[in-house]
């Protein structure tokens, strides 16, 4: 699983020598008290890369981002910067920028004042201080605020200072921790756009960005580590992790995929390219994952917007009944129930969802419908437990 | 006995534009309900408070005028009292304020297991009477006490003889004593602070010192002056502590009271004394209020 | 999230040992020890005994106990009574009166405890009404200089309460005295039982306006302690203090049982 990011790093360090990542992450586990925060987390970002770690709340992406930035102390493991054993290093001796979700800005400072706080703290020289707040500012957008209070700034600002404050010390390693969740959707979109502008500006920083949304890792990241429960889960370039997702979990989480019940009919090896599977009454060919039984139970993943809706009874279809429409603007979200089908996973039991854009009629509750599958091959993963 | 008085005034609250006339009534009718309480306080309290201005210009003799006020304010011991009253309340505040301070800061941003329970005591010795502290520095400090017992017995001789009946130890024990009224404010401002604040203020590359400095104390500014002016009013006041350490050289102004008021009965020096105590709490009182209003103002800004 | 580097904590807890209990431990461990000490000339008492607490709950010292106690629980209700009523009054009342009752419920806290004694003295000895020499100048004094806390905690717990629950029952149709009752009042159960507590705890120890008027036969326990240490007979000062302390928490636990009463046969309607 962690073949593509030697790839990676390869691939970025060409020419230099065989340089240690920007950050190492070695075996990390983190307790609070008797309470597991992070269990065995081995990760490298490279220079130049943005690794986003993903997952719900509780699974311990965020303590990952705190002990890199040395706001914890790690019950064992290893945290490396650049090669630099910095395990037990205090956060100022680091070197690191650091934003938080709550921005965390000085509310008695201005803003030039806060994004000068680092470079004053190491004793960088006055001039430079001001030439480098008016650079870090412009990198924002934020230059003509510079005379202003936080409260004065509405969210998005604050947030853009607070970026600035990180950037002005000129770190090699940036860790964003959920720096959008405080933000409204408008908001989050342009500092979306924002934070791909400023990552295509900084070719050389290594980038951790935690978060709990989707979106915003597959619009930054160059990899993703989806992670469950205090455990890294998967780890892979972010396309591959949404095309091929290797695991349940990650494919309900990333995309929210539809978790199709399936019964392996042959045999397959992990390298397959395709394996007879029978959902529901029809029999369909799979992209498998790994190596499958035959017999085995498994989970067809279909995309929501892969999926189509035909006349009950249809030829090769699987039959529903509709339980809920919702217009969304762009599309219609059906939720259908599976007749008959049984197996599926996830807490909605036999419920699909399926995205329509166009739909000549919305077809009334409880009215029956066919379900048409992709014509290419779904992804197969194991059923159960994840990673 | 408080079930009748709120015959109308509630009532007339809810309804959110009456006419002009009875708004006004309702003003007034409401305005009525205070006067009981009122009425109690300026006859128990204000009241007294007047007659002792006025008793101070009346001397034994019935004689109106400035006499008992020369005569006090020219004789040694008061001038003594007023300058050890300023000078244990200023110093027995400062020190306070550093105690508190590093108390407060330790409690609240590297907190130890018990952190929590040792902030309980500290609550609780807000609720203890003061002379309480003076009664255990007298068996911890006096020419027999427990310090110079183990320094004698470890050779060192009795280095506190003494102590006990000097200034400092009053100032000692103030401090004791009002510590936790320059805590309490800190703590409560400290848990304001959110920690990311100090996380990421530490990953810029500050250290402690330097995150104590520009970050906490502007925060901590508005509490340590609401604190720290509570704390002054207080010491200057302090009458418990004094009394019970008993020192002779340590009279203060309240000390001076008790002794013209209670000891020899000469009313119109003590109303004298206490006029001057009164005027000069009272002027520290103003400052205290505006003071704690423009921080609740302030921290009302911080929030909108 | 301060001091990074276990060694700098382990300094940091060192120098908060080091303020911390000889300041505010040693002078609290040293009256329980002081109060059960037989013979102390050394560092430690070279005998114990319950001598001096026995003594400290019997005669003329049992009595101060209960001139205490009643001293602290009659100015306590009339503070809470009349703190109460101010506060709740002053809210609703015009913006001028409200700065004025504000103003003057806030002033007893700056005026030294002794002045307001020796207000009382002058104020009280002759005239129509005449309380010196009576127990009543004390309770007085007492309630005058607590009625601030008692006001202050109530306010505050107005400001805490949403006054839409007044409204919304004032809207239901309920009557003036019946919103008071029924929401106000339980509302502000809390704030009035922490000023109660507050209030009693300082009456039990107060000196300063005690000490200037209290009649021969209306003497409180923290008096008592003085004339005791006065004498020289400190030993059975601290154990009178520590009786002093024990029945302040025994009062305060008694308030606070009756709160959870009161609270539940809330519950129960």
């Amino acid at each position: 699983m962690t073949a593509p990011a030697i790839e990676r790093t390869e691939a970025s360090t060409v020419g230099a020598a065989p340089a240690a990542a920007a950050i190492g992450i070695q075996d990390l586990t983190v307790r609070y008290g008797s309470v597991v925060a992070l269990e065995g987390l081995s990760l490298e970002v490279a220079r130049g890369e943005t690794v986003a770690l993903l997952g719900p709340s509780g699974s311990g992406k965020s303590t990952a981002l705190k002990a890199v930035a040395g706001f914890l102390r790690p019950a064992s493991g290893r945290i490396t910067l650049a090669g630099r054993d910095v395990t037990y290093e205090p956060p100022n001796k680091r070197g690191i920028g650091v934003v938080v979700q709550n921005y965390a800005l000085f509310p008695h400072m201005r803003v030039a004042d806060n994004v000068a706080f680092g470079l004053k703290a190491r004793r960088v020289p006055r001039a430079e201080v001001t030439r480098r707040v008016t650079e870090a500012l412009d990198m924002v957008g934020m230059a003509s605020y510079a005379r202003r209070y936080p409260r004065e700034l509405s969210g998005g600002q604050q947030q853009r200072v607070a970026i600035a404050r990180a950037l002005a010390i000129r770190p090699p390693v940036l860790l964003l921790d959920e720096p959008l969740s405080a933000l409204d959707a408008t908001l989050r979109a342009d500092l979306l756009g924002e934070l791909q502008r400023l990552r295509a500006d900084l070719p050389d920083v290594a980038i951790m960005y935690v978060t709990h949304d989707q979106t915003e890792a597959l619009a930054l990241a160059d990899r993703i580590a989806v992670m469950r429960d205090a455990r890294l889960v998967d780890l892979d370039a972010a396309d591959r992790l949404y095309r091929r997702p290797p695991s349940e979990f990650t494919a309900s989480f990333l995309g929210a995929a539809n978790l199709l019940g399936a019964r392996v009919l042959a045999a397959c090896a992990a390298g397959d390219d395709a394996v007879e599977v029978a959902v529901g009454g029809l029999t369909v060919a799979a992209d498998p994952t790994r190596a499958f039984a035959e017999g085995e139970r498994a989970l067809l993943v279909v995309r929501p917007h892969s999926l189509e809706v035909t006349a009950v009874d249809h030829p090769d279809t699987l039959s529903a009944t509709l339980t809920a429409t919702q217009w969304r603007g762009a599309d219609y979200r059906l939720t259908c129930v599976l007749d008959g089908a049984s197996g599926q996973s996830g807490q909605s039991g036999r419920e699909i969802r399926i995205d329509v854009t166009d739909l000549a009629e919305v077809p009334a509750l409880g009215e029956r419908l066919g379900v048409a599958l992709p014509a290419e091959p779904c992804v197969l993963v194991p059923a159960g437990v994840a990673g | 006995m408080t079930a009748t008085l709120t015959e109308s005034p509630i009532a007339a609250e809810p309804v959110p534009v009456p006419v002009r006339a009875s708004k006004a009534r309702g003003g007034a009718s409401r305005a009525l309900w205070v006067l009981p309480p009122l009425v109690l306080a300026a006859g128990f309290f204000l009241y007294p408070l007047a007659l002792v201005v006025k008793q101070s210009f009346v001397d034994k003799n019935e004689h109106v005028g400035l006499d008992v006020w020369r005569d006090v304010l020219n004789s040694p011991s008061f001038g003594d009292a007023l300058w050890n009253t300023v000078e244990i309340a200023v110093l027995s505040t400062l020190g306070c304020l550093v105690v508190g301070f590093f108390l407060a800061l330790v409690l609240s941003f590297v907190p130890f297991p018990g952190a929590r329970a040792v902030g309980r005591i500290v609550d609780t010795v807000l609720a203890f009477p003061s002379f309480l502290i003076a009664l255990a520095f007298t068996f911890l400090y006096g020419t027999a006490g427990v310090v110079n017992a183990a320094a004698d017995n470890l050779g060192l001789g009795e280095p506190l003889v003494g102590f006990l009946y000097s200034p400092w130890c009053v100032v000692l024990a103030e401090i004791t004593f009002y510590t936790p009224f320059v805590m309490r404010p800190l703590l409560a401002a400290f848990a304001l602070v959110p920690r990311d604040r100090l996380d990421v203020a530490a990953s810029l590359g500050a250290g402690p010192l330097l995150v104590i400095r520009r970050v906490l104390l502007p925060e901590a500014w508005p509490a340590l002056a609401a604190g720290g002016s509570l704390t002054l009013l207080l010491t200057l006041n302090e009458f418990g502590i004094v009394l019970f350490i008993g020192a002779k050289d340590v009279t203060t102004l309240p000390m001076l009271v008790h002794a013209k008021g209670a000891v020899t009965f000469d009313y119109p020096g003590a109303c004298v004394v206490a006029v001057v105590e009164v005027a000069l709490s009272l002027t520290l009182y103003a400052v205290y209020r505006f003071v704690f209003s423009r921080t609740g103002a302030g921290r009302a800004g911080l929030v909108a | 999230m301060l001091v990074w580097s276990r060694s700098g904590r382990a300094f940091v807890w060192a120098l908060f040992a080091l303020v911390f209990a000889p300041l505010v431990l040693a002078p609290l461990a040293i009256l329980g020890i002081a109060a059960f000490a037989g013979d102390w000339n050394s560092v430690l008492p070279a005998s114990w005994t319950s001598e001096n607490i026995r003594e400290a709950t019997a005669g003329t010292n049992y009595d101060s106990l209960v001139v205490s106690i009643e001293t602290a629980l009659g100015a306590s209700l009339i503070a809470i009574v009349v703190g109460t009523w101010a506060a709740i009054a002053a809210r609703t009342a015009p913006r001028f009166v409200r700065r004025l009752t504000d103003a003057v419920f806030h002033l007893p806290v700056a005026v030294p405890s002794v002045v307001v004694g020796l207000g009382m003295l002058v104020a009280f000895s002759d005239g129509p009404i005449l309380l010196n020499g009576t127990k009543w100048i004390v309770i007085a004094a007492h309630a005058v200089l607590v009625v601030t806390f008692a006001y202050s905690t109530v306010s505050a717990g107005l400001d805490r309460t949403d006054a839409a629950f007044a409204d919304v029952a004032a809207s239901l149709g309920a009557s003036a005295a019946r919103v008071l009752l029924r929401v106000r009042l339980p509302m502000l159960l809390p704030s009035i039982t922490a000023a109660a507590s507050l209030a009693i705890a300082l009456s039990m120890g107060e000196v300063g306006a005690t000490i200037m008027v209290y009649p021969a036969e209306w003497r409180t326990l923290p008096v008592s302690v003085f004339t005791l240490t006065d004498r020289g007979k400190v030993l059975l000062g601290s154990a009178v203090t520590v009786v002093l302390l024990v029945a302040t928490l025994i009062v305060l636990l008694l308030v606070g049982l009756l709160k959870g009463r009161v609270e539940e046969r809330k519950r129960r309607r």
